[in-house]
């Protein structure tokens, strides 16, 4: 049972893992580093199951904790060194995940009310729960080839462990080994715990395997609407929801944020595009009279919400060529925005260069909404949404 | 005590050592181990590199929080819990309190992770489309669907499925 969980919950954190990398990586690539462009979609969908595979931690991890937590009591506490070790390794295992997968959903909805850097912590302390979970599996491994041997004719487990151990050693589950319990209240205490009927192995085990599996599908069937259009119907838990926002689309910085209220809506608003001495200035007239182009991409935010829009507006590469910039060449996209790390934002030639990726004017049929970034924004495919840099001031070819 | 708990104890961490004493064997965990450490090691350093030294205190302390919190206030409620609900209930079939148990679970599971976000939209949140929801009422909600499908289920067990789930219990323990 232990084993089924954690089999699972292993899987859930790899997955969370690798995804996390990912969007680590978009945000913050080195230079050399270039991304899929195509499906327009990937992003949301990765981040989606990062976010997605996260919230199904918290029963799985709930459930493995709940097998395993008699291993707390165990006696003697500590046996050796390495024993003392591997006690502090589980320590710390549990401890990081726990907060790990807790402070990922508070950032879903941007409540930060710990004493540290979420986007800093949340990725040292995923090698920490990856580092732990090798060392884990590391000291179960003669437990863990041992399960995987014991199986019958059909490839089917004979035992789980649980159900070895209670060949050997369990007995019946109703009588209290007595001489084995200290006494005085905790042996007292002990004896009532362990007297207490206990319903049939069989039954408390499906129950609890179904109890984590219902758990589980539940949270993410109405949590998951918010990544995944198909489930959105039923999201009734996802701190964002499709539609929920001006021009129908959610905002996760807004103009006042940002401090861009009088700075996006100035008259004399230029977009600067430059590469070295080649300098050009286009108005929003400008840009709106240049050869206008109509995308479908989405808006996939680090939060894990996602959504498809409709843009319309300039292809960056025009842009680019309209400065002579080679082929390969990377921009930086600078933001009206007065402060965030993100304000100034390296785009890669893979999205420069591609067809879908727009200096946006419009969105699903309307001047964009300055919450989402009036005059122009940026939109690329499967790119994550805080590099869909908002009221732009400038592009710049870079190296 | 380990008795008590639906879960029991896995073996002790070294009943499989017999098993592991091969060469090849013991190849992988160390190689496995070197690979845990150093991965580990390296999410150590990436928090110090990034953060102040009060903040990665702020880190161990909201570590060292999270295991007090499940392992002396969560887990114990839950042991507690159990204990409580199998004593009173011994006269209910074991099929009736798994059912019971598992309708509790899966609120108290829903209500941990749904009550922060209830908390967060009362501080007010980033902006009106961050927890747009009335997620009280949909909690509260939950709630009610799962007493009312618990309902249904020992229902149908008492009424319809007693005896065809008896046997297939019966059955099962005979494979």
């Amino acid at each position: 049972m232990a084993t089924v969980l954690g089999r699972l919950l292993g899987l859930a954190f790899v997955v969370c893992f690798l995804t996390g990398l990912f969007s680590h990586f978009l945000q913050q690539p080195e230079s050399w580093m270039r991304f899929p462009t195509s499906p327009a979609g990937l992003y949301a969908v990765t981040q989606g199951i990062h976010i997605t595979a996260g919230i199904a931690c918290f029963p799985l991890l709930l459930g493995k904790l709940w097998t395993v937590f008699p291993n707390l009591f165990q006696t003697p506490p500590v046996r050796s060194f390495l024993h003392l070790l591997e006690r502090a390794s589980i320590a710390l295992f549990v401890g990081a995940s726990l907060l790990e997968i807790t402070i990922g959903l508070l950032n879903t909805y941007q409540w930060v009310p710990f004493p540290f850097f979420f986007k800093q912590t949340h990725f040292a302390l995923a090698f920490v729960v990856i580092g732990s979970l090798v060392i884990h599996i590391a000291v179960q491994l003669p437990v863990i080839a041992e399960h995987w041997r014991k199986r019958g004719p059909d490839g089917k487990p004979l035992y789980g462990e649980l159900e070895a151990y209670r060949a050997t050693d369990g007995k019946d589950g109703d009588a209290v080994d007595t001489d084995v319990l200290p006494g005085g209240v905790t042996g007292r205490l002990m004896a009532y715990i362990d007297s207490a009927p206990r319903p049939e192995p069989s039954v408390s085990r499906r129950g609890f395997l179904a109890t984590i599996a219902a758990s589980t599908v539940a949270l993410v069937v109405l949590t998951a609407g918010q990544s995944f259009a198909l489930l959105d119907p039923f999201n009734l838990f996802g701190p964002r929801k499709r539609g929920v926002g001006p021009q129908g689309l959610p905002v996760n910085r807004t103009a006042e944020d940002a401090g861009v209220l009088s700075s996006a809506v100035a008259e004399d608003w230029v977009l600067t595009v430059r590469n070295g001495d080649t300098v050009r200035e286009f108005s929003r007239a400008d840009l709106a009279a240049l050869p206008q182009v109509d995308v479908e991409l989405p808006i996939a935010c680090v939060e894990g919400w996602s959504q498809l829009a409709r843009w319309r507006g300039v292809r960056m590469r025009d842009l680019a060529d309209a400065v002579n910039a080679p082929a390969g060449s990377a921009f930086l996209l600078r933001s009206l925005e007065e402060r965030g790390s993100f304000r100034i934002n390296r785009m890669g030639p893979e999205y420069v260069r591609d067809e879908r990726t727009v200096v946006a004017l419009e969105l699903n049929g309307e001047t964009l909404h300055l919450e989402h970034g009036y005059p122009a924004r940026m939109i690329a495919p499967a790119r994550p949404g805080v590099t869909q840099t908002k009221w732009l001031s400038s592009l710049e070819v870079t190296v | 005590m380990r008795a008590a708990m639906g879960a029991g104890e896995i073996p002790g961490e070294y009943a499989g050592a017999q098993a592991g004493t091969s060469a090849g064997m013991r190849a992988a965990r160390v190689v496995l181990l070197v690979v845990g450490v150093l991965t580990l090691a390296w999410g150590g350093y990436v928090l110090l590199d990034t953060q102040r030294p009060d903040q990665v205190v702020g880190v161990l302390v909201w570590i060292v929080a999270a295991i007090v919190v499940h392992d002396g206030i969560l887990a114990p409620l839950v042991l507690a819990a159990s204990v409580v609900l199998r004593r009173s209930g011994r006269r209910l079939p074991g099929v009736v309190l798994a059912i019971l148990q598992g309708a509790v679970v899966v609120g108290v599971i829903f209500t941990l992770v749904v009550v922060p976000e209830i908390y967060a939209k009362t501080l007010g949140p980033a902006n009106p489309t961050v927890l747009p929801g009335d997620y009280a009422f949909r909690l509260g909600m939950l709630w009610l669907v799962l007493a009312l499908l618990t309902a249904l289920l020992i229902g149908l067990y008492y009424l319809v499925g007693r005896n065809s789930l008896v046997e297939r219990n019966s059955a099962a323990r005979r494979d």
